[in-house]
């Protein structure tokens, strides 16, 4: 996935990011909301305490109201408390209804007694001060205490750092996890890559994907068709050019006898016709090289590149008017339809495969055979091909006919052995088929073939 | 010297059978496998040079198939397949020599020598009887030490009953080493011809033996 300046990203850093931060996120969420949850009942704790610590001195004052001077001294330590823990140290005021201070703790502050009973923040010493004021049922005595909020607070706070704490130190060991477990989540996808780039192009052994998460075997599949595919390629490719060396050795063998003849001979007619052979020989040669080269440009592309209406009744007039000539008594008849039979194609790529054909032909008919050159039309499909009467192809040759280099048991050498196949790549390249057919009433015929023909507007 | 070529490509195997001629081999030149079969049913040859990959049967099955019927005839693979393991299934299949194509014609002609030589039992390059040696190599002929010029014919005649020391040789047997296939011979050449070496090496050097043929005896 790529970032905004086109890099791809790390998918393990965004997974620790991404994870990461909404892990810390929940803990910082859930910690300030403990913090707060601690603080409130610390709070209520500390109100709650100084309600209970008013009541029993509001008690005190009732039940002692004669003795409440010797009260004083022990009730001074309340105030005199250390400030530690939750033990905030108290002070306060005891008084008559009427608000007449009865007794007071040393430090206390000096709010009137009379203030509506209830709980009150104060000023007191520079401080906020939390005050309660209680009253006595019969109004006859009135309590007030009060607590330095600051040392509440302080309270409060160690309260809460209890409870958060814990997550605090969870959290580096949380990171950790998160890191540990993303890196042993992506280590099949690391595996995978580290085996990828380990192959050569040698080893096109399909990916093991048992060990691969589910996630990954649609990648690790779709990879796999593709080694299969490039071993078939590298396969064709290597079997392709161990084929042409093969093509190429033999008349360069031929030339480099022919040539030793002429070298060795004392006779000159047999020299002449030595460096006759020679020629022949390179030329031989040379259209092997042709007829790859011709291929080799055939096969990279996806279709016919200079697509045109073509009359495929005009393409069987061209080739049968320029056919070779035939030195052995052989026929050629052409039987083209009189109407145009369009398809869209190239004119000189079909002139190529029909060329081909009626140079098969003559090659693999006896002499005096008939071969005619055909482009017919039948219902809804038009055929471009070559028809002879001679003995045919055995049947379990038929579908090798167009393999490259291929040469039927029976045949001689003299072709390059490449023609059928080029010939069956400008099918390809036609959307069409090259199709062999032994005929019922004995010879062959090969064509290619239009299914689901239409009569074009303009023919 | 009778050899059979099996070559299915025309340019070439003309080359090679043009090239043998040279060398005052009589050639039979067959283009398939099945022709093959057939020609080696008939004739006698002193070698044969067997192309692989052949149009109605293949090469290796040929020869598989001569060795099997315990057909001692050299043979010599001349093939476009270089592997070594392709050298390795010719050799094993009863070859006795290969070599690879493109080739060197005069390599080709002393690997045929050494091939002939081996098969009639001897490793010494040169042929020997009575003061005469044959040098199949330089196509040169001795008798004592000096020079004796012989005809091609005369010459391949000679290395036939040298290489056949302890045997009579039929008529037919000796054309049969001396001409290819549609090359005519007279009904009393090799009459001639052993007329001719009787008259440079010797009249005793060579026995007629009534009805039967010709043996080496000894020179005078």
């Amino acid at each position: 996935m790529p970032d905004r300046r086109g890099r791809p990203q790390s998918l393990r850093r965004r997974l620790l990011r991404t994870v990461g931060i909404a892990a810390m996120l929940a803990l910082a969420a859930s910690g300030a909301l403990s913090y707060r949850q601690a603080q409130h009942e610390a709070e209520e704790l500390m109100d709650g305490h100084l309600a209970q610590s008013a009541r029993l001195l509001l008690a005190l004052a009732s039940d002692r109201q004669d003795h409440l001077a010797d009260l004083a001294r022990p009730l001074a330590t309340l105030a005199a408390a250390e400030a530690s823990g939750y033990e905030a140290p108290l002070e306060f005021q005891i008084g008559r209804g009427d608000g007449s201070l009865l007794l007071r703790s040393q430090d206390a502050p000096n709010a009137s007694l009379l203030a509506t009973p209830g709980y009150t923040v104060i000023e007191h010493d520079g401080h906020p001060w939390r005050l309660l004021t209680v009253a006595s049922s019969a109004a006859d005595y009135r309590v007030q205490v009060g607590q330095s909020i600051r040392l509440r607070d302080r309270a409060a706070l160690e309260l809460a750092s209890q409870a958060v704490l814990p997550m605090a130190l969870i959290s580096p060991m949380l990171l950790l996890l998160i890191y540990l477990a993303v890196r042993r989540a992506l280590k099949p996808l690391d595996d995978l890559a580290g085996d990828v780039a380990a192959r050569s192009p040698a080893n096109l052994e399909a990916l093991p994907g048992h060990r691969a998460p589910l996630e990954a075997q649609p990648l690790i599949s779709a990879l796999n068709r593709l080694l299969i595919k490039l071993r078939e390629t590298l396969d064709r490719e290597r079997r392709f050019t161990a084929d042409a060396a093969h093509e190429l050795r033999t008349p360069l063998a031929a030339v480099r006898v022919q040539a030793q003849v002429a070298q060795l001979t004392v006779d000159t007619d047999d020299r002449r016709r030595a460096l006759a052979q020679v020629l022949a020989g390179s030329d031989r040669a040379t259209r092997v090289v042709e007829q790859l080269l011709r291929l080799a440009r055939l096969d990279p592309l996806a279709d016919v590149a200079r697509a045109a209406d073509v009359d495929l009744a005009e393409i069987a007039r061209q080739v049968f008017a320029e056919r070779p000539p035939d030195g052995e008594g052989r026929q050629i008849r052409l039987r083209a339809a009189d109407r145009p039979l369009q398809v869209s194609g190239d004119a000189e790529l079909l002139r190529i495969v029909l060329g081909n054909l009626l140079d098969n032909g003559m090659r693999h008919t006896p002499p005096g055979s008939t071969i005619t050159v055909f482009a017919r039309r039948d219902r809804h499909q038009v055929a471009l091909g070559v028809a002879d009467d001679g003995p045919g192809v055995a049947p379990d040759e038929l579908p090798r006919l167009a393999e490259r280099f291929y040469r039927g048991r029976a045949a001689r050498s003299e072709g390059s052995g490449l023609g059928l196949a080029i010939s069956q790549r400008i099918a390809e390249l036609h959307g069409t088929c090259l199709e062999f057919e032994n005929l019922p009433g004995g010879g062959f015929e090969a064509r290619l073939r239009w299914p689901g023909w239409r009569r074009s507007p303009a023919g | 010297m009778r050899i059979l070529l099996v070559e299915d490509d025309a340019l070439l195997g003309d080359g090679i059978r043009a090239g043998l001629k040279l060398a005052d081999y009589a050639v039979d030149w067959v283009r398939d496998g099945e022709a093959a079969r057939l020609a080696l049913l008939d004739h006698a040859y002193q070698a044969c040079l067997l192309d692989l990959g052949l149009p109605r049967r293949d090469g290796l099955s040929l020869l598989g198939d001569l060795r099997r019927q315990g057909h001692q005839l050299p043979v010599l693979i001349l093939t476009a397949r270089d592997t070594s393991a392709d050298k390795i299934a010719g050799l094993d299949a009863g070859a006795d020599d290969y070599l690879t194509k493109p080739f060197d014609l005069l390599e080709l002609q002393a690997r045929l020598r050494a091939l002939i030589r081996r098969a009639g039992g001897a490793a010494t390059p040169t042929l020997a009887h009575a003061g005469i040696v044959l040098d199949p190599a330089s196509k040169r002929v001795t008798r004592d030490g000096q020079e004796v010029a012989l005809s091609a014919r005369e010459f391949t005649l000679l290395h036939d009953l040298l290489r056949h020391k302890s045997h009579i040789r039929s008529r037919s047997q000796i054309e049969e080493s001396l001409y290819a296939w549609g090359e005519e011979t007279g009904s009393n050449t090799v009459e001639v011809y052993i007329h001719n070496l009787r008259r440079k090496l010797g009249v005793n050097f060579i026995r007629t033996v009534r009805g039967l043929g010709y043996r080496l005896g000894d020179a005078d």
